[in-house]
């Protein structure tokens, strides 16, 4: 790879969105601020970040709990939490700039991927057709996000603070196994949920002409963000390159050795 | 005379690829090359990087093994750059693909824009005249690849061609879809707006054109040195008293041109990528002009004079 952007660099820097020199030299930089790891002041911050987002997290779950109680039904929780999810999801967006920054050393465009499909649910679809927030899926998701984040922004704070209890590690690389494909299915029943009643009202579909000349089908472009649902998610799932399967397949291996008790 | 060992390892597993044994001292590299693709016929000579180091640079095809820092017996490390293509085909798919995408949508083929439209022809000029924009850019970008510009490698990667052609492709498609449509809503400003935005295009295709002129003097046929651009006699390069890669410049100001001519929002998001993506590539050049001349003109900066 590296060869191969030094002699396609400058001059295929014409071409597309070529991947030449001038990436891999991101990526350097991108390496070295990674060595160096974020300041103190950065990670007081980071920390106090995750703390933040880990409570709030927790607000959704008790508020979940409760309203379940007090119902006796699960339908219609969504209304119980949607402020406090709505504002801790978009939170989140926080994690893009984090990345940007170089506080955080993951990648900006996969974690701004990943951060703007979960506010891009929150905003663009629950929140905006309002017809599919009393269906079960919302809730199958918001379960889901609920628990992943819990555990992902407690994994973080204490990554930050060193003192990484084994069980929290254990859940994010193992409970993912279950919630992973419990909010994926979520999603997608709501954005088909909600595909009638986008073509029906239009909604944020800009139609010809126009003086911009450009037109936007919003119901196309729904249907095509559960098209990019399979790809994304089966490579995430399957691709043995990304660390964070590294990590989870070396969790675990770790289960399995303490499970057998392995004397060491 | 004394003759060469050389062993040519594989980069990533250290495996022995090789052994050549009586290679001449004064061999090149591009010699080496030939001489493993005959012991590897998959690996023709373009396809390979070969470096002293694993983690290093790659050779040039032009060093002198003798001249190179090793001893008697080399050690080389091969590294496959993966399948390569050259440039004609490179060029006849990237740059030929917008031209002839762009014309299926101006004369409205069918299937596109409805039955009733097959074959009609707008009624507003500027829809003509953005055609021969479009058509030109692309024209004279295949002429230039063919009798302007002196490359330094001869092939590139297979794999950035699929990439580059659905950038290229899908943008040009997605542009001519609304530029050439039955509803299409002509510039707010009229001819004004339109004679304007000609001008800055003409404008900037001669300045892109007087760029690359600069860049194939700098370069004497069939070599592969690379110089420090000057501005000359001809006034559009003295943008080279500023900026490192002024023909980058003008490709965006040509597409800003087009943009502001069609009055169209994919054009002007096509600008936006070609900048962000041309800043990069800029960038990246300047960094290596300074690396590579030490006396190269503090005053300029990679794409935009004194910003960027
Ligand atoms: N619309 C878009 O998105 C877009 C994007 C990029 C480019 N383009 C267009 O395509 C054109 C060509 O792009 P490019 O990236 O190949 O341009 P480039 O890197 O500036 O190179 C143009 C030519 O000049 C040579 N050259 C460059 N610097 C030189 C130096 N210091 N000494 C000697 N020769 C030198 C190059 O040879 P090497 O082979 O050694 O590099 C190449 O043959 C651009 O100018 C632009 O008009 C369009």
């Amino acid at each position: 790879m590296a060869a191969s952007s030094s002699t396609s660099s400058s001059r295929r820097a014409d071409n597309g969105l070529g991947g030449g020199g001038g990436q891999q030299q991101q990526q350097q930089t991108a390496g070295s601020r990674r060595r160096k790891g974020p300041g103190a002041l950065a990670t007081a911050y980071l920390v106090l970040y995750n703390v933040v987002m880990t409570a709030g997290w927790l607000v959704i779950a008790v508020g979940l709990v409760r309203a379940y109680i007090a119902k006796g039904s699960y339908h219609n929780l969504y209304y119980s939490i949607e402020k406090p999810l709505k504002f801790f999801q978009t939170g989140a967006l926080l994690e893009i700039l984090h990345c940007a920054i170089g506080i955080v050393p993951s990648s900006v465009v996969l974690t701004a991927f990943q951060v703007m499909s979960r506010v891009f649910l929150t905003w663009a679809v629950t929140h905006s057709v309002k017809e599919v927030q009393t269906e079960d899926s919302v809730l199958l998701f918001v379960v889901a996000w609920t628990v992943t984040e819990i555990i992902r922004y407690s994994f973080y704070t204490f990554s930050l603070l060193n003192h990484l209890p084994y069980l929290i590690k254990w859940a994010r690389y193992t409970l993912f196994i279950v919630l992973y494909p419990m909010g994926v299915s979520g999603e997608l029943l709501t954005i088909y949920a909600a595909l009638p009643f986008v073509r029906q009202s239009g909604l944020y579909s800009i139609s010809l002409p126009n003086k911009y000349n450009f037109s936007f089908d919003y119901y196309t472009f729904l249907i095509l963000t559960m098209i990019s649902y399979i790809p994304s998610k089966y490579i995430t799932l399957l691709n043995p390159s990304t660390l964070e399967i590294q990590v989870y397949l070396k969790a675990i291996y770790n289960v399995c050795k303490s499970l057998c008790k392995i004397p060491t | 005379m004394k003759y060469y060992e050389v062993e040519i390892l594989d980069g990533k597993t250290r495996e022995k690829l090789c052994f050549l044994d009586k290679v001449e001292p004064n061999a090149t590299v591009a010699e080496i090359k030939n001489l493993f693709h005959k012991n590897h016929p998959q690996w023709y000579p373009a396809r390979q990087s070969l470096r002293l180091d694993p983690k290093g640079k790659s050779l040039k095809d032009e060093d002198i093994l003798q001249n190179l820092p090793v001893g008697t017996t080399a050690t080389i490390y091969f590294r496959d750059l993966g399948a390569q293509i050259s440039w004609v085909t490179v060029f006849l798919t990237e740059y030929a693909g917008p031209l002839l995408i762009y014309l299926l949508f101006y004369f409205r083929v069918p299937f596109i824009y409805g039955r009733k439209y097959d074959f009609t022809s707008s009624k507003y000029s500027v829809v003509h005249l953005a055609c021969i924009c479009h058509s030109f850019h692309y024209i004279k970008r295949l002429l230039e690849t063919l009798f302007v510009h002196r490359f330094s490698h001869g092939t590139m990667p297979l794999r950035n061609i699929f990439k580059n052609c659905t950038y290229y492709w899908g943008f040009a498609a997605w542009m001519a879809y609304y530029i050439n449509h039955p509803l299409y809503t002509p510039p707010a400003y009229g001819h004004e707006q339109v004679k304007l935005a000609l001008i800055l295009f003409l404008f900037c295709q001669v300045g892109n054109f007087s760029i690359h002129i600069a860049l194939r003097n700098l370069r004497p046929a069939g070599s592969k040195t690379r110089k420090i651009p000057y501005p000359t006699k001809n006034p559009f390069t003295w943008l080279f008293l500023f900026i490192s890669c002024p023909n980058y410049t003008y490709e965006v100001g040509s597409w800003i041109g087009f943009a502001i001519m069609t009055q169209c929002l994919p054009v002007a998001l096509f600008s936006l990528v070609g900048f962000i993506q041309m800043t990069i590539w800029a960038k990246g050049k300047h960094r290596s002009y300074l690396k590579e001349f030490r006396d190269y003109p503090p005053l300029r900066s990679p794409i935009i004079p004194f910003l960027l």
